[in-house]
């Protein structure tokens, strides 16, 4: 026999305060495995969510702006370097580190043309990247369609169909200089409040060909999952990958989607540490009751041999024992009830995270042998000889 | 060293407790010394410091003043670990109430001073059981044995390390008189391998010893060879 097994031996005997004790501490990693899985599952969503926000980093080419001044009168600034980035290049971008969190790279050339007489704007676009980026984009008619045959499609925004009567279907007559280009309208973008309520969408290669540019394109909007990586350091890496190009992160969403997952995780920790705390006194009361009502059986054992750190171990073995079971309890119970609350409070299933059960039932163990402390105290406090005169 | 020398010997040791405000000197300077091999019965009433006696000779608590000497160690200049060391050693307990754990089985009540002690059982369980007569018996829990061989077994937990010296505290105090009779007779016939100190309230009982010490408010009244003999016929089926 071995210490172990008698205090195997010991605990099991007093089922009762073994179910409250073990009840506490399950109480507590249960409330711990369902905050953490369901808010856990909540941040995937909510990233998931975000990565249809649109592009985080914004790839375009760095250029100097010299400030033109004329005395103390400023004529504006004019603009040094290369503006527009090289077709052919794009697929550099891929090159980077964390390539594996890049999900949508969209290149976009803009530039001004005429219809009827106006100046519009003009934005080519990769139909399926742009579609992927903007998915909150409604439009009358349909997307763009990414096959040569036929005329070249366009869409048209909600501030122009509107005043110069253009629907689904329409043609226009788009110029540039000596280039021009005849246009059936796929759709139209119903109003955004963004800048695209005032531009033609067409392919890239139809803009490139209106605008005489070809190969080129203005810039690059990326989206990227930020959950993976920092959104900064994949500005470097591509910054690294495209020298002479500046890319941005957009660090107000950055900033926006961390500041969700900071609060998650604050409400997530805090919760943790109450019900940490109460499985810490349940614990240690019902040890410390359980001392006290073997206060003989503890100054007996002494009597026949067994150390202060006999005593001790005991005591926190038990307590470790009440963690495991109580930790593992908790962990199933904690799963099961993010499973049934989690799509009602957040709107996701989430998936067992078998991850954290050697974590939790370590903090449960962890918790039981901290709540031993006290009871190891009142029990090496216990004389034997005292004990043994009162026998 | 020769068999026959003092396993036990208490010099002009004075016992004090703190009670309120004040103190209680439970045992006023008495000197005994016990021959190893002996069966020391000690008597006294209530309140004449006879567990008090038995604690200092197991090592569960120190003298005020005066000294412990068990095996020729000082127990007043030792660490408490060497305390707990010594006392696996050479005490063994057998207590009026038995005192068995009752989760564990007669065997793992009996192993138990050896986990403490952290030393493998090589027959020393088996052979205590044996001793005690009820190694049919090792895997009954507490609950399922009768008054005398719980007793019997917490005999066989207290011989278990093979000490010097076995203190029975009101041993028979429990059990009725055909039992008791026959956990003294198991108790004598332990004494000459171990020295046997037995706290008793029964003249006719300590009448089995070879000595009697009488204590009477903290004093040794009477320490003599003994004078009354119990006829061992008159005591019953010996174990």
């Amino acid at each position: 026999m071995h210490l172990h097994s008698f205090v195997l031996k010991d605990v099991f005997r007093r089922k009762t305060k073994l179910v409250v004790a073990v009840l506490g501490v399950a109480v507590a990693a249960a409330a711990i495995v369902a905050v953490v899985t369901t808010f856990s599952a909540a941040t995937e969503g909510f990233h998931e969510a975000s990565n249809k926000f649109g592009a985080n980093i914004i790839v375009r080419p760095e250029v100097e702006s010299i400030p033109l001044v004329d005395g103390y009168t400023s004529m504006g600034s004019l603009y040094a370097g290369n503006n527009y980035i090289e077709e052919s290049d794009i697929p550099k971008i891929y090159n980077i580190k964390d390539n594996a969190s890049l999900s949508i790279v969209a290149p976009r050339l803009y530039g001004v043309a005429e219809l009827d007489g106006s100046s519009i704007v003009v934005m080519g676009v990769d139909p399926e990247q742009e579609k992927q980026l903007k998915p909150w984009w409604n439009i009358r008619g349909q997307w763009l369609s990414s096959e040569d045959t036929g005329p070249v499609e366009v869409l048209v925004g909600s501030d122009i169909a509107g005043p110069l009567g253009l629907g689904k279907g329409s043609m226009i007559a788009l110029s540039k200089d000596d280039q021009s280009l005849e246009a059936k309208i796929a759709g139209v973008i119903e109003s955004t409040g963004g800048n695209e309520d005032a531009y033609i969408i067409m392919p890239l290669a139809a803009s490139q060909y209106l605008l005489s540019q070809e190969g080129k394109v203005s810039s690059l909007e990326v989206r990227a999952l930020c959950n993976a990586c920092p959104v900064e350091d994949m500005s470097q890496q591509i910054e690294g990958a495209f020298p002479g190009l500046e890319a941005r992160a957009m660090s107000q969403i950055v900033q926006n989607e961390m500041m969700v997952v900071d609060h998650t995780k604050s409400s997530a920790m805090a919760v943790s540490i109450i019900t940490l705390l109460v499985s810490t006194l349940t614990v240690a009361s019902t040890m410390l009751a359980s001392v006290n009502e073997k206060i003989k059986e503890i100054g007996i054992m002494r009597a026949i041999g067994a150390s202060d750190m006999q005593i001790v171990s005991m005591l926190f073995l038990e307590g470790g024992i009440i963690g495991l079971v109580g930790g593992s309890i908790g962990f199933l119970v904690g799963t099961l009830a993010s499973y049934a609350a989690a799509p009602m409070l957040v709107s996701v299933t989430p998936d067992p995270m078998w991850d954290v059960l050697i974590p939790v039932v370590a903090i449960c163990m962890l918790t039981g042998m901290i709540a031993s402390l006290a009871p190891a105290r009142r029990a090496l406090g216990i004389d034997p000889a005292e004990v043994l005169r009162s026998v | 060293m020769s068999d026959n020398y003092d396993v036990i010997q208490v010099t002009n040791v004075t016992k004090s407790y703190s009670l309120g405000s004040g103190e209680v000197e439970v045992l006023h300077g008495i000197d005994l010394t016990v021959r190893n091999g002996e069966f020391v019965s000690i008597m006294g009433p209530s309140g004449s410091g006879k567990t008090t006696l038995m604690n200092l000779i197991g090592m569960l608590d120190s003298p005020t003043r005066g000294s412990v000497r068990i095996n020729g160690a000082n127990i007043s200049g030792l660490s408490q670990k060497e305390l707990v060391k010594l006392r696996r050693k050479e005490v063994g307990f057998i207590f009026q109430q038995f005192h068995l754990i009752p989760s564990l089985t007669a065997y793992e009540n009996v192993a138990l001073p050896l986990v403490f002690a952290g030393e493998k059982n090589d027959g020393a369980v088996e052979s205590a059981m044996e001793r005690v007569g009820l190694s049919y018996r090792m895997d009954h829990k507490p609950s399922e044995l009768s008054g005398g061989e719980q007793q019997r077994v917490a005999i066989a937990r207290a011989v278990v390390m093979r000490p010097k010296i076995l203190l029975a505290d009101e041993p028979t105090g429990a059990l009725d008189a055909a039992t008791g009779a026959r956990i003294i007779s198991l108790l004598k016939s332990l004494a000459g391998e171990m020295t046997v100190i037995m706290v008793t309230h029964n003249r006719e009982l300590a009448g089995h010893s070879d000595r009697i010490i009488e204590l009477q408010d903290g004093d040794v009244r009477e320490q003599g060879e003994q004078q009354i003999r119990i006829n061992e016929s008159k005591m019953g089926v010996i174990v």
